[in-house]
């Protein structure tokens, strides 16, 4: 855990297990004063001044926060929720997981606020499975919350009631896609939905929802108690406010969670600066910069400030964050192989490319890999990913084609050794 | 009313309406797998995606609502191109079995795939195999030959009113099964077969039975019950082997109940009666009208109708009785403890009524009552039937005589005088109301099994021979 920055939002308090405490929260983060002040305002306020922060959505589509909220109705004949996104499934993310460890109160504060703002008086906490651990830890701090007044029935003397549910995901990648994830919380198969409707119109149980990110929320009280002008003062670069926690692993001297202020560094700097550079002095191959599914960039690419748009820029994105270094001595063809295995494994098996493709890209490089190629299975490959990018109902299809057509096409010279039958280059 | 604009085509549409059905109305086809008109739409199948102007990806035409203006192409590069590519996806696991597979002929994957998919494959690696469960009496599944469109979960769902069909495990092992591995329950199960679009789902009763191009087909009704549901019935050589469920909105939308559907085997059951008894023994159709001649001279009459007969079968009973005896009294009969049209109700939430026969409303329009009890006085009880009506017991009638004109098996007839053979619902054509007071046409699907009549000639035969003793029509 180590920062840049001289005053980080979350990291400072995270690695002490008593820091997620409501007593810790209460005297060292200003525990529940943003929601105190909320309670107190319009809920357009809220909105405008979240609209303001520049605050852009952390789980991995940077959608505008401020605006989101914007799109619920304000009259609704079915109750409306506001869910929280804690799957935090996609490959190489654990930011959400510190945020849940250590500053849960962090979370349902966020969450309170964002509840009042939409008029929601239900919330849900959808976790991914895996996170045993977290689950219970977000369960204690619900408790805590519960037995001090800051959820349940009239919170803090005001008329708004809030209650605050976690809900346990059952291990599935595509449940972190919002609509399959509304699925899944109301017992069904956890297949993403046609849309429109949006959640904001159709949501959980039909009513209109909002589903943001763990971090996203996080970032809710910082914005109500210091103002949504300061938070987009935070990020360096346009229409990206705030500090933004990266997850970098791989083959760097110090992995981790980082939390840098939205567009104020590059990648490299990041990586070298930051990280302390590539594990054993070796020389980088390779970066996936925003989760598995964002397209690989190469060791010259890597100059780019890590940010939102500087990254669609490029052809790639920042997704959720998570940074993963490529050494020089690893075989880009086996992780690809890895990669391509996991998205087939992860599709929910509804869209017909992507039920049908993604195993056939599996196939095809899992061949290479084990010395089966063919000089047409390049092409081959490239052409699968075409036909699946963008023709799918949800971005499981995206994910899956975008790993593939950049390797494919950035490494190329490793593919054709393999399918040459020639000991892998680099491994 | 808006207008947009389909392959340079301009169509007028109304709000709300489904890009496929708009485009089906000008003519143009979309091809589709998931899609039904009869359940929601969950764009999956991917094949139905068209380009719409300024709108970069392309668009699920089923899932896409029609907005006015719009401006949609569905042949062009880019279409043709992604609609060769599904067609490449959902064939690399399927089997090549067409040769053996039922739905070959009829299949939408065939069809689809000759219109729109490519004559090469580039697909080398290993196909994916599944073992199948045991779905119950009326449904084959084949699941090596699923495409995963899940119309077959909808149609449980939405419609039969019972989730059984799920999908279990994920993504490429997606497998389309009942919850665990239990038979079909729902009485509307032959559905599952008619929506499949390809062989996964078939009928049992029909499994290897013919090709479906031999097969030659007739619009029909169905007359299990009296909603009277569109049907088609498919025979080959004068035998029906199958009904499947007809496109009618008002009546049955897509589709029928699994009675309806197999009701068609007792045309062919081995037990009717299709060539003239006179006293239990066969006899030739000349001594049977001479018979019934001669029971029914000169005597009153209790003349049982029915309704399972049509209009115009009716009205000729009426017309040609007065002449033919003393006096003569009608009843109709047809579904036991069920007396009268205004008692027929739905028997389920879905199709099927309490009326049992498909005239009931009709035969009661005629002027016709319930019947209630024998007529004392009668010396002939004459009975005329379809074969779907369910006889009154006229096994101790004292003195009075029956006669049977209709379809009837060998136990229901055993006590009767003579049997007349006539025809069933898929050997006439005529007038039939249903519970909705709508008149629907029955249509003759084959000539008539062995040597049965139709009922008008039947009674011709009587009329004509009251004059001329003798005369031979056997």
């Amino acid at each position: 855990m180590a920062t840049t920055q001289t005053e980080t939002l979350y990291v400072q308090h995270f690695g002490k297990d008593q820091n997620r405490k409501l007593d810790y929260y209460l005297s060292q983060m200003n525990g529940y004063e943003a929601a105190k002040k909320a309670l107190s305002m319009n809920q357009d306020d809220i909105i405008g001044e979240v609209k303001k922060s520049n605050l852009r959505g952390r789980g991995g589509a940077g959608f505008p926060t401020g605006m989101k909220w914007g799109f619920i109705p304000k009259q609704s004949p079915k109750p409306k929720y506001l869910v929280c996104n804690a799957d935090e499934s996609e490959p190489g993310t654990f930011k959400d997981r510190d945020l849940m460890r250590y500053t849960p109160h962090l979370l349902i504060e966020g969450m309170l606020i964002g509840g009042y703002a939409i008029g929601a008086h239900i919330g849900y906490i959808y976790i991914r499975g895996e996170y045993t651990r977290e689950a219970k830890l977000l369960n204690e701090a619900i408790d805590e919350a519960y037995a001090k007044g800051y959820l349940g029935k009239n919170i803090l003397g005001t008329q708004f009631s809030f209650d605050l549910t976690v809900h346990r995901g059952a291990g599935a990648y595509i449940c972190g896609e919002e609509t399959a994830l509304l699925n899944s919380l109301e017992g069904k198969r956890g297949e993403p939905r046609v849309k429109p409707p949006f959640p904001a119109q159709a949501g959980a149980f039909g009513g209109p929802t909002i589903v943001n990110n763990v971090e996203t929320l996080c970032a809710v009280p910082f914005i109500l108690s210091r103002g949504g002008e300061w938070f987009s003062a935070l990020g360096k670069v346009e229409k990206s406010g705030g500090t933004r926690l990266f997850s970098v692993s791989g083959h760097v001297k110090k992995p981790g969670v980082y939390e840098i202020n939205a567009g104020s560094m590059t990648l490299r700097q990041l990586i070298y600066d930051v990280c302390g550079g590539i594990l054993n002095d070796k020389k980088l191959k390779a970066v996936i910069p925003g989760g598995s599914s964002a397209p690989v960039l190469t060791a010259d690419e890597i100059d780019v400030i890590a940010d939102i748009e500087p990254m669609a820029k490029i052809g790639t994105m920042m997704g959720s964050a998570a940074v993963m270094v490529v050494s020089e001595d690893y075989c880009v063809v086996k992780l690809l192989q890895r990669i391509a295995k996991f998205y087939a494994h992860e599709s929910c098996g509804q869209c017909t490319p992507c039920r049908e493709g993604t195993r056939w890209m599996e196939d095809i490089i899992h061949r290479i890999e084990h010395g089966h190629g063919r000089t047409q299975d390049l092409d081959l490959l490239l052409n699968i990913s075409d036909n699946i990018a963008g023709k799918t109902l949800c971005a499981l299809g995206d994910a899956a084609a975008g790993p593939v057509s950049s390797f494919v096409k950035k490494f190329k010279a490793d593919f054709e050794a393999h399918i040459r039958g020639e000991k892998c280059p680099n491994a | 009313m808006p207008k947009c604009v389909i392959d340079g085509k301009e169509v007028e549409f109304s709000a709300g309406e489904n890009m496929v059905d708009v485009a089906k109305r000008a003519g143009i086809e979309i091809p589709v797998f998931c899609y039904h008109p009869g359940l929601t739409v969950v764009a999956q199948c991917r094949m139905c995606a068209v380009e719409v102007e300024k709108m970069p990806k392309l668009q699920t035409a089923c899932s896409t609502p029609v907005a006015d203006g719009m401006v949609i192409k569905t042949k062009s590069d880019k279409v043709k191109s992604h609609q060769k590519s599904v067609m490449e996806f959902l064939l690399v696991n399927h089997p090549l079995d067409c040769p053996i597979c039922d739905k070959s002929g009829e299949c939408d994957l065939q069809d689809t795939s000759y219109s729109y998919g490519d004559s090469n494959t580039r697909y080398t690696e290993e196909r994916r195999t599944y073992l199948d469960l045991d779905m119950g009496p009326v449904i084959k599944k084949s699941m090596n030959r699923c495409i995963h469109c899940t119309r077959c979960i909808r149609f449980g769902d939405e419609i039969a009113g019972i989730r059984e069909m799920v999908a279990i495990h994920r993504g490429n092992s997606t497998e389309i099964s009942t919850i665990d591995g239990k038979p079909l329950e729902t009485e509307y199960a032959g559905n599952y077969a008619d929506i499949c679009p390809t062989g996964s789902l078939t009928l049992k009763d029909f499994r290897f039975k013919k090709r479906v191009w031999f097969l030659k087909k007739t619009k029909t009704i169905c007359e299990g019950c009296s909603r009277g549901c569109s049907v088609e019935l498919h025979q080959d050589n004068n035998v029906i082997v199958r009904t499947i469920a007809r496109e009618n909105k008002e009546v049955n939308k897509y589709w029928i109940c699994d009675e309806g559907r197999f009701h068609f085997n007792s045309v062919h059951n081995q037990h009717r009666i299709v060539a003239p008894v006179v006293e239990g023994s066969h006899s030739d159709w000349a001594t049977a009208i001479h018979r019934l001649k001669t029971l029914s001279a000169n005597q009153t009459v209790h003349v049982l109708i029915g309704t399972d007969l049509t209009n115009e079968e009716v009205s000729a009973i009426k017309m040609a009785l007065p002449k033919a005896s003393k006096t003569s009294v009608f009843s109709h009969f047809g579904t036991p403890g069920l007396t009268s049209a205004a008692k027929d109700e739905a028997a389920d939430a879905l199709l099927k009524r309490k009326s049992k026969t498909s005239n009931l409303h009709g035969v009661e329009k005629l002027g016709i009552a319930g019947f209630e009890k024998f007529d004392q006085s009668a010396g002939l009880v004459l009975v005329f039937s379809g074969g779907r009506a369910v006889l009154p017991d006229v096994s101790n009638l004292g003195k009075a005589k029956v006669i049977g004109v209709g379809v009837f098996t060998d136990e229901e007839a055993k006590t009767f005088a003579a049997v007349l053979p006539a025809t069933t619902f898929a050997e006439k054509s005529g007038t039939i109301v249903n519970f909705m007071g709508i008149e629907q046409k029955l249509q003759a699907a084959i000539r008539p099994v062995g040597s049965s009549k139709q009922i008008s000639e039947i009674l011709m035969l009587w009329q004509n021979q009251q004059g001329s003793e003798g005369h031979s029509n056997g």
